[in-house]
């Protein structure tokens, strides 16, 4: 790796602090659906760097408890309704700052309702899960009700094995998996049913050689990933390829140096934050998932992240 | 707040004071469109001058997955209402007009999967309060959309999935149409037939398509069943698959979405791939072996003029490796070709190799 080459712990701690002082953008009141979203990317990216308490504790819980609704769901941010990547999101948030507590002195009963809203959305016929009332289904749901009630231990609210086979339709020829069954491989997608599975403790039905070659053959010569055959790299997929690599145990199947390198150039090194491609504009949702990756990757500094 | 290759020294330009000034209205003005949606809507103002405020908010920002929901809210209402004089709009008007919305914000933003879904729920929707006909009509308008948005994008998942549901649900008018006693359905499979046609269509326009691929892979088995095709008809598909990719391959043997689709073809051939997915039924363990060796042969000989394509060596292992589990004897390589095989994808292929370790490992060779 050049030697100029590091990240900028700093940088990006400023950045991710600043994320909610640019209400003279319009862009803030744009993405204002991905607010919950952002707090948990922003959070766990700092709590990787090792500053977990850049962002004020009390606020963070205030505002994820100011998105929950009545039925146990969250919203995007207050007056947003209630869906499952909110509720995931907000789940998550709780996890990370051991806050459930807090949760039940609000609202009693609060880690149990917010199970109930998860288990309605299952589709008890195919085993799938809806992201809200509405009924769009997508296993980036099933994966998010499975993480959301395995961090509250509520996973037997739900009909696991209808899940896993769901999951389990969902794989194709190369050993990747879909949106849905019949879906083409996607990173991405890989990553929420590997998880599905990882969860479940049901990884023997996947085909690891060939997923682990596929996910490999992700790898371009500049060291990023791409998330499907014949695509561009971007930084996201150090996260959603490497952890579904290191859930089969194959995280040493690509150049992990190749790949820290083309992470690192995709910081902006003066205000921080990370972009999909170097050179580009940076996010919160690319800075979180390109710092995940150096963490997978063992980046000297960095806390260790459960690639579930 | 996730952008996409937006490079980065044109957005962190110093904005003017008028810049900056000119921002401040935009945010004024789109909140105060948010603030109106939301409390007219907390009212139940289920208008249809409501619907058009929230027309206005959705272009300005279709992610905004609320006031999708609560388009749907007013639509649902106004639906229930017959349409009064003056204001004049029938429920499928309403939908029709979302047609369009959605056709035209799609255009600008392909991936918001807000939009593709509430698409979806217009159609699912209007299907209910219509005849079959009209139904049917509508669904395959939707078929020439998804066309469009493949023309612009060749690989856009959405438009990918979005195009398999759409079939499915033709498939499903169709089939209610036709007694169930009919062995085998003519007008379902039409469907199947003309989306294999297509995936041959956006090949040809471009070989790297791997969405196009995968769908062809995913089309054959279910055609092949619901023509109730016999053991001749299998095998003479498979082999012109075979001819197709092998075409391919000499066109561009450095493609990936090329052998993906090879290792596929290879995967129906296999003595564990499950009956449904297989393309020829009736295979022997020496059927496989002569469909191994030519494969093999055809591959070596791309080899004589492409030396420096790892993905010939990594076939050509792959198919060692398959036809070692139809027959101990090897009589088309030997364990020293596997070995330089092996040895050619460590010196073209460093960024793998701890892969190719393993393999070699797995192999014992």
């Amino acid at each position: 790796m050049p030697t100029e080459l590091r990240l900028h712990v700093d940088q990006h701690v400023r950045y991710i602090q600043s994320l909610d002082t640019r209400k003279g953008e319009l862009e803030y009141w744009l993405t204002e659906h991905l607010r919950l979203n952002g707090l948990y990317w922003g959070l766990t990216a700092l709590h990787l760097l090792g500053h977990g308490d850049a962002l004020p504790r009390h606020e963070v819980l205030d505002f994820v408890f100011s998105c929950m609704h009545d039925n146990g769901g969250f919203g995007a941010a207050p007056g947003h309704d209630a869906h499952m990547l909110y509720t995931v999101s907000a789940v998550q948030i709780l996890a990370t700052l051991d806050a459930f507590d807090e949760l039940e002195a609000r609202v009693s009963g609060g880690r149990q309702e917010i199970g109930q809203y998860i288990a309605a959305l299952q589709d008890l016929e195919t085993g799938t899960f809806a992201g809200d009332e509405w009924g769009e289904t997508d296993t980036r749901f099933l994966y998010g009700a499975f993480n959301a009630l395995s961090l509250m231990g509520l996973l037997h609210m739900v009909d696991v094995d209808k899940a896993v086979a769901h999951v389990q339709r969902c794989a194709n020829f190369d050993g990747g998996y879909g949106t849905s069954p019949g879906a083409e491989s996607h990173s991405g997608q890989i990553f929420t049913c590997l998880g599905a599975l990882t969860i479940a403790g049901r990884l023997d039905g996947v085909d690891q050689d060939k997923l682990g070659a596929w996910l490999s053959e992700r790898q371009l010569k500049n060291g990023g990933l791409n998330g499907r055959p014949e695509k561009k790299e971007d930084v996201c997929y150090s996260w959603w390829v490497m952890s579904s690599l290191a859930m089969l145990n194959k995280l040493h199947w690509i150049d992990g140096t190749k790949l820290a390198t083309f992470i690192l150039q995709c910081q902006d090194p003066e205000l921080g934050g990370l972009a999909d491609r170097p050179g580009d504009m940076v996010d919160v949702f690319h800075t979180v998932f390109g710092i995940a990756g150096l963490s997978l990757l063992k980046y000297p500094g960095l806390e260790e992240v459960d690639p579930v | 707040m996730a952008s996409h290759g937006v490079p980065r020294t044109a957005a962190a330009a110093v904005r003017s004071e008028e810049a900056r000034q000119k921002e401040l209205h935009q945010i004024e003005a789109y909140k105060e469109l948010v603030e109106l949606v939301n409390t007219k809507i907390a009212e139940r103002q289920y208008t249809l001058e409501v619907l058009a405020s929230v027309t206005t908010l959705l272009n300005q920002n279709p992610e905004y997955y609320t006031i999708w929901n609560h388009r749907r809210r007013i639509l649902g209402a106004l639906m229930q209402t017959p349409a009064t004089k003056g204001e004049g709009s029938g429920g499928e008007d309403l939908l029709l007009d979302d047609l369009q919305l959605t056709f035209s914000l799609l255009r600008k933003y392909p991936k918001c999967y807000w939009i593709w879904n509430h698409r979806n729920w217009i159609l699912r929707t209007a299907e209910k309060s219509t005849d079959l006909d009209r139904a049917h009509h509508l669904w395959s308008g939707e078929l020439q959309l998804v066309g469009k948005m493949l023309q612009a994008d060749s690989r856009n998942f959405h438009a990918w999935d979005y195009r398999r549901f759409v079939v499915a649900q033709l498939e499903r008018l169709d089939s209610s149409r036709i007694s169930a006693s009919e062995q085998v359905d003519p007008t379902v499979v039409k469907w199947l037939e003309s989306e294999f046609e297509y995936t041959t269509k956006m090949i040809k326009t471009n070989l790297s398509n791997f969405s196009a691929w995968h769908n062809r892979g995913r089309i054959i088995p279910l055609l092949l069943s619901r023509q109730g095709a016999d053991d001749r008809t299998r095998r003479h598909l498979l082999d012109e698959e075979l001819k197709l990719i092998s075409t391919a391959i000499n066109t561009d043997p450095f493609d990936q979405s090329i052998w993906y689709y090879h290792q596929y073809l290879m995967s129906t051939i296999s003595p564990g791939c499950p009956q449904h997915r297989r393309i020829a039924l009736d295979l022997t363990n020496h059927d496989r072996q002569k469909y191994y060796e030519h494969e093999m042969e055809y591959i070596n000989e791309i080899l004589e003029d492409e030396t420096d394509c790892k993905w010939i060596y990594e076939g050509l292992l792959d198919l060692a490796a398959s036809y070692l589990e139809v027959d101990g004897g090897t009589k088309a390589f030997t364990t020293r070709d596997m070995r330089s095989w092996l040895e050619q994808l460590e010196r073209l292929d460093p960024l793998r190799c701890g892969r190719w370790r393993d393999l070699r490992q797995k192999l014992n060779i």
